[in-house]
């Protein structure tokens, strides 16, 4: 069964570009285009893992970060933000909110993939263990 | 004569052990040797990886590059589509988008992002590396200042329609690498063509870009 990955971001470069990196791996990807669009797709899609930007319009990616984490529904979804600043105080904050991990703009497809699979990766041993 | 059947015997075994040993030596340099040439091979072929993977990296951002330029017919666009691959493709978020007066004497700014509004000033043709860049049509890399990049024409034809200022990169973003000369190049003739059409488009009556 193919993993579902949510895409959050505002930008439709960074969307095309997303989808092309990830096109070679069984995933199914949905989209959405700002934080709060990304709160309720995460609830109604129930996706393995959620791929989001942090600075986006209605609501940032920090913010829907840590909805989604208060949401008991949607608490185990392993978050991964993409952040355009790698400095310590963003990536910091970025945890504090409840993210899984993070990869910083320009994206790089093989860092990419590999914390998206370690992610999901954790997220199913947690569940077989619990 | 008990004992010296003993000692024979066991001269005899032991002559045999050192040989078993001596073979099993052997069989072991030589699995060491074979062991040396499959974790090279393994080497390899993750170096290989590696590198296709950015060649396909490479691929895939110059298509994301032409495929939003030229997918996109309204100025306002076009000029958006220019910022986003500064942005998330290359990796600055300071920059001036200029467009040629019609005298094709000056440069005049139309957009930017993340820099101070005192900076969007005209410039004219041939003056420092961006006016420069708009005289000669040619792209100028900065290789010594960290607040300046990179000034890319952009073109249509070998007529120089404007040209896009980069500044600092992002502080992950250690220098330029070859995919974003490619990314220039696709900048330079494309954007450059996207953006003409799109003002044409937008002068005239019907205001369709295509």
């Amino acid at each position: 069964m193919k993993k579902k990955i949510l895409l959050v971001d505002d930008s439709k470069t960074v969307l095309l570009m997303e989808k092309m990196l990830l096109r070679k791996q069984p995933y199914q990807i949905v989209e959405a285009y700002d934080g709060s669009e990304a709160v309720t797709k995460s609830l109604a899609e129930m996706p393995d893992a959620i791929l989001m930007d942090v600075v986006m319009p209605k609501m940032t990616g920090l913010e829907a970060c840590r909805v989604i984490r208060e949401r008991a529904e949607t608490a185990h979804i392993p978050i991964i933000l993409v952040t355009t600043r790698g400095e310590a105080a963003s990536i910091e904050a970025g945890y504090t909110n409840g993210c899984t991990d993070y990869v910083t703009k320009p994206i790089d497809a093989i860092e990419l993939i590999e914390k998206l699979e370690n992610a999901m990766g954790q997220r199913a041993l947690h569940m077989a263990g619990a | 004569m008990s004992t010296t059947m003993d000692d024979t015997d066991t001269k005899r075994r032991l002559a045999r052990l050192e040989a078993e040993l001596s073979c099993a030596r052997e069989e072991t340099s030589a699995l060491r040797t074979r062991l040396d040439q499959i974790e090279g091979e393994h080497r390899a072929c993750a170096a290989q990886y590696v590198e296709l993977e950015q060649q396909n990296l490479n691929l895939t951002n110059l298509y994301v590059a032409s495929y939003q330029l030229h997918g996109r017919q309204e100025r306002s666009n076009v000029l958006a589509a220019i910022k986003e691959i500064v942005i998330n493709l290359i990796g600055s978020e300071e920059l001036i988008v200029y467009e040629a007066s019609a005298d094709r004497r000056e440069l005049i700014p139309i957009d930017s992002f993340g820099v101070d509004e005192s900076a969007l000033k005209s410039v004219p043709f041939g003056h420092g590396p961006i006016g420069e860049t708009a005289s000669a049509g040619q792209l100028y890399v900065e290789s010594d200042k960290k607040d300046f990049t990179a000034a890319v024409p952009l073109k249509l034809g070998d007529d120089v329609v404007g040209v896009v200022a980069i500044y600092s990169l992002l502080p992950q973003k250690s220098g330029l690498c070859p995919t974003d000369m490619d990314l220039f190049d696709v900048l330079a003739s494309h954007g450059g063509t996207a953006l003409f059409c799109a003002t044409e488009g937008e002068k005239s009556p019907d205001g369709d870009a295509s």
